[in-house]
């Protein structure tokens, strides 16, 4: 950490590619160790459900780390604001509007409160120099304020969409709840449209300028300020698109259950490599599918703990991430 | 505890074919030298050489990518900061790094070597003798500051002294930490002249005394030339030259490397 | 009821009590060493439930389980400790936080600890010797007040911790703490092992951390996984940026401040209902730490100076 500022920008476009054609060539492999193991049907349904799971986790992991690579701040709102994108959603359906607008509606308020509370909160933080401590306790603040105004509002009962989740499809040997697939469907679109967004666009181009480096970017004369709101507004609609996506996919929520799922969130995260926007996706996908493979062999209930555990380890032995980013050790 | 240019005392430093990069950048690309005990060495170098990442690398800071540091005799290289200067082998840095929320005071009393109090066991067990040692320490913080001018400031915050106190009182802190070989990255940085020509003097009696070895990175080449013993030359990350104030004044590799460069900017 | 009411007012005292030696143990952390502890309620959890099984499982008097359940949270803190306190600050955060959550589900999930149902009938003992107590105090006309001998038992043991830590804080010993805070590269260019004095200080709070969760079982009769998920850890947090970072006393006031807040609420007479007031009550925590961290991140008697810490 001696005169760290003198750091160059570290060699991050030298092609994505290859590390997630790895990753591929890994997960498929894994796939076929396990389908020897366990047998096509049983591995097969347990990726797909895998997959399911990479969704929510990779499109809410990317805003963590985007935030964390720009901003330095550990965003212990994040899961929260997955809540209020799958709550807000929730009551706009309940009202009788059909669901695509009411997700669509819910992404833009999740988007305007992230904005707004970049207005209210971070920004004036960002210009008074505030330590990491007091970012840090300004996030569990707002996380405690946006978790239980929703549970004000919405009490703590468990809620679902309303809509039959018990009505399933069969893809030969494989079954998957309606909701589920759609789930499944959106978020490997979406994931597709996120990566590709991050290379191609102006906007992912930017913010991956600022994650990798704010001092630069600052110099090169990229509106910091503007682009910071715009990762906050990017961070809070792909948050409610997950969120809307996680009540689709497990059928039902509580109030708690951004909070639940954050640190799987900061697994994916820390897996990809912090700041990192590719490896979150990437690390979201593997999450995902550990979660769900590890069932094929331990009881269900132990699914958390298989993230944890996948978290400490990448801590301990792999601190860069696969993808590598920010060092993590002093 | 002579240092004439035949002495027979083994280097109390080695540093061999030392590698450090960092991404694309190479920091330290194979240096090599041996400081001589009791010596003032001076090491110099453009902006960039690689002088700061050399000094994180013996100090343990950094670990070298290849090459061998040995101190007294011993390797040293991946050695954890404390242990290196547990061994009597201190630093100070360049951007000056003092406990801003403490005072100066205990700042010094901090480095204090074998100090019972730090052990919570030894805190209780050894009690007497933790407070005997407190106070010893506290004589030898206050006598340090004195003789650099920072005793009126004992009780102050050291957040509130100046840039060149601040480096004043890193080079006393360091001391407390009774070494015999002290790296002092740019010691006289925005240290008024007469101060830091008295801080010099301390150097050179520190030496003559208490036989201490000193290796400081330093651009004003008068300073250099007056003071050195020994000078090393670095640019773009290895030694490219060293020996006598003198031979180095002379030495075209040098006037090449460096000189032309200060000579141009004063 | 009034605001004069004696049981609510030693309510308020009895939790203020044990959030406030909880605290300490972050105080020691945050404030003094610039360790970003945020798995404090994972330690709690340890404790409580090493009391708890040691009673109910294998009939240990309940004051001989004391010692091993600070040993207990002692060990998991330097288990804990060591791989993590070489991380930078935000990924030690992240690492302690997944501790407290892997503590609060293996409870959740395991057959030995009781699941969700959690452990109850271990505090028959401690019962015993409050009527006891209960009985004496009626003597000089405090008999009334069931919960007034763990009061005075809490407040009696918060009262040593912060003498001790106290203590503490002017040695040797407390002052590498504070130099580390304040930079721990030059610590340790001074000599001084940063990763023992940082596990130390670790396992200090995490032994703070077994004493709050002993108080705490006392106090709620039975325990379950539930009452010890990472929420815990921030009202600590709210404790130390109300009192203040690096002060002891800060953690006294602090707890008595936000404790009087969140039970006070009830004065209020809201039209709401227990569910509602319970959520208002974190939304109250949460408020007093975004405006605290922009308005005046040093607390009520902290020193802004003291509360820099490092990447
Ligand atoms: N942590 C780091 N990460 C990346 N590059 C670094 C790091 N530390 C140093 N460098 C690079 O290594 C080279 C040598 O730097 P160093 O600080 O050692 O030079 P120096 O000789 O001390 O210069 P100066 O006289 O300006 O202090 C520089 O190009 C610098 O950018
Ligand atoms: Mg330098």
């Amino acid at each position: 950490m001696i005169e760290e500022a003198s750091a160059p920008p570290s060699p991050r476009w030298h092609s994505r590619l290859p590390p997630a054609a790895w990753l591929a060539l890994v997960i498929i492999a894994a796939l076929a160790l396990l389908a020897g193991v366990k047998g096509p049907v049983e591995a097969g349904q347990a990726t797909i459900n895998g997959l399911v799971d990479a969704g929510y986790v990779a499109l809410g992991a990317v805003g963590l780390t985007l935030i964390f690579g720009i901003l330095r701040i550990i965003n212990f709102a994040h899961g929260d604001f997955l809540t209020l994108g799958a709550y807000v959603a929730l009551m706009i359906a309940a009202s009788g509007l059909p669901i695509w607008l009411a997700a669509a509606l819910a992404i833009l308020v999740t988007a305007a409160v992230a904005a707004a509370l970049d207005k209210l909160v971070w920004e004036p933080m960002r210009r008074m120099q505030t330590s990491t401590l007091q970012l840090l306790l300004a996030a569990i603040g707002i996380a405690l304020v946006l978790r239980y105004t929703i549970q004000f509002f919405a009490g703590s009962q468990v809620r679902s969409f309303g809509q039959d989740i018990l009505s399933a499809v069969n893809l030969g040997p494989w079954h998957l709840g309606t909701l589920q697939l759609v789930a499944l469907l959106a978020g490997i679109a979406l994931i597709v449209a996120v990566g590709l967004g991050l290379r191609f666009t102006a906007v992912g181009k930017q913010m991956r300028a600022l994650s990798d480096n704010m001092a630069l970017a600052e110099v090169t004369g990229i509106d910091t300020r503007g682009a910071i709101r715009l990762t906050w507004i990017v961070a809070g609609a792909l948050a409610a698109i997950a969120g809307i996506l996680y009540a689709a996919a497990v059928g039902t929520i509580n109030p708690n259950f951004g909070s639940l799922i954050l640190l799987s969130l900061f697994t994916a995260a820390v897996l990809g490599g912090i700041g990192n926007a590719y490896g979150a996706l990437l690390g979201g996908i593997v999450i995902g599918l550990a979660q769900e493979w590890s069932t094929l062999f331990l009881n269900a209930r132990w699914k958390p703990a298989v993230g944890f555990a996948i978290l400490i380890l990448t801590l301990l032995v792999l601190p860069r991430g696969i993808f590598g980013r920010v060092p993590a050790r002093t | 505890m002579t240092h004439s240019a035949g002495s027979p005392a083994p280097p109390i430093l080695v540093v061999e074919d030392v590698h450090k990069s960092f991404g694309g950048v190479r920091a330290v690309a194979g240096a090599s030298f041996a400081l001589q005990r009791g010596a003032i060495t001076a090491l110099i170098g453009p902006n960039g050489a690689g002088k700061t990442t050399l000094f994180d690398l013996i100090t343990g800071f950094a670990a070298p990518d290849a090459g061998a540091i040995r101190f007294e005799g011993k390797p040293i290289e991946g050695l954890p900061p404390h242990s290196v200067t547990r061994r009597g082998l201190v630093r100070t840095f360049q951007l000056t790094r003092v406990f801003a929320a403490m005072t100066v005071l205990d700042n010094m009393m901090l480095a204090g070597r074998g100090q019972p109090g730090e052990g919570l066991l030894q805190l209780i067990a050894r009690r007497t003798a933790g407070q005997r040692v407190e106070g010893e320490v506290r004589e030898r913080a206050l006598a340090a500051l004195h003789r650099f001018d920072l005793d009126g400031k004992a009780g102050d915050y050291a957040g509130t002294l100046s840039g060149g106190q601040r480096k004043l009182l890193e080079l006393a802190r360091a001391l407390m930490t009774d070494p015999t070989l002290v790296l002092l990255d740019e010691p006289m940085a925005g240290v008024n002249r007469v101060l830091g020509s008295r801080l010099l003097d301390d150097v050179e009696e520190l030496r003559r005394t208490a036989g201490m070895t000193f290796l400081f990175v330093e651009h004003d080449m008068d300073i250099v030339m007056r003071r050195a013993d020994h000078v090393i030359v670095m640019a773009e990350g290895a030694v490219i030259a060293e020996g006598s104030p003198d031979a180095i004044r002379a030495d075209p590799r040098v006037i090449d490397a460096y000189l032309g460069q200060a000579r141009s900017r004063t | 009821m009034s605001i004069l009411n004696a049981d609510f007012w030693i309510g308020v005292g009895v939790i203020a009590g044990i959030y406030g030696i909880f605290a300490l143990g972050l105080q020691l952390n945050v404030g003094l060493t610039g360790l970003l502890n945020l798995g404090q309620a994972g330690f709690m959890c340890i404790g409580a439930y090493a009391m708890g099984m040691l009673v109910v499982d294998a009939g240990w008097p309940i004051l001989a389980t004391l010692p091993v359940a600070i040993a207990a949270a002692v060990l998991a803190g330097v288990l804990v400790g060591l791989p993590s306190l070489r991380l930078r600050s935000d990924y030690f955060a992240i690492a302690t936080i997944a501790f407290a959550e892997i503590v609060r589900y293996v409870l959740q999930n395991a057959a030995f600890a009781g699941g969700n149902q959690g452990i109850i009938g271990y505090d028959a003992e401690w019962r015993d010797f409050a009527a006891w107590a209960s009985d004496r105090l009626a003597a000089i006309g405090l008999g009334e007040q069931m919960q007034l001998p763990l009061l005075f038992s809490i407040w009696l043991v918060f009262a040593l911790c912060v003498a001790v830590l106290r203590w503490l804080r002017r040695t040797p010993w407390g002052r590498v703490l504070t130099a580390i805070r304040e930079d721990e590269d030059a610590a340790a260019a001074l000599g001084k092992n940063v990763l023992a004095f940082k596990l130390q200080s670790l396992a200090i709070a995490a032994a703070l951390a077994a004493i709050a969760g002993f108080f705490l079982a006392l106090n709620v009769t039975y325990l379950y996984p539930g009452e010890f998920d990472p929420t815990f850890t921030f009202f600590g947090y709210a404790v130390l940026i109300l009192g203040g970072f690096a002060s002891y006393g800060g953690v006294v006031l602090g707890t008595i401040v936000l404790w009087t807040l969140i039970e006070g609420l009830r004065f209020l007479d809201l039209p709401l209902s227990s569910g509602e007031v319970g959520s208002l009550r974190f939304v109250l925590v949460g408020l007093t730490l975004v405006v605290l961290s922009m308005a005046r991140p040093q607390g009520l008697l902290g020193r802004r100076a003291e509360m820099q810490l490092r990447q």
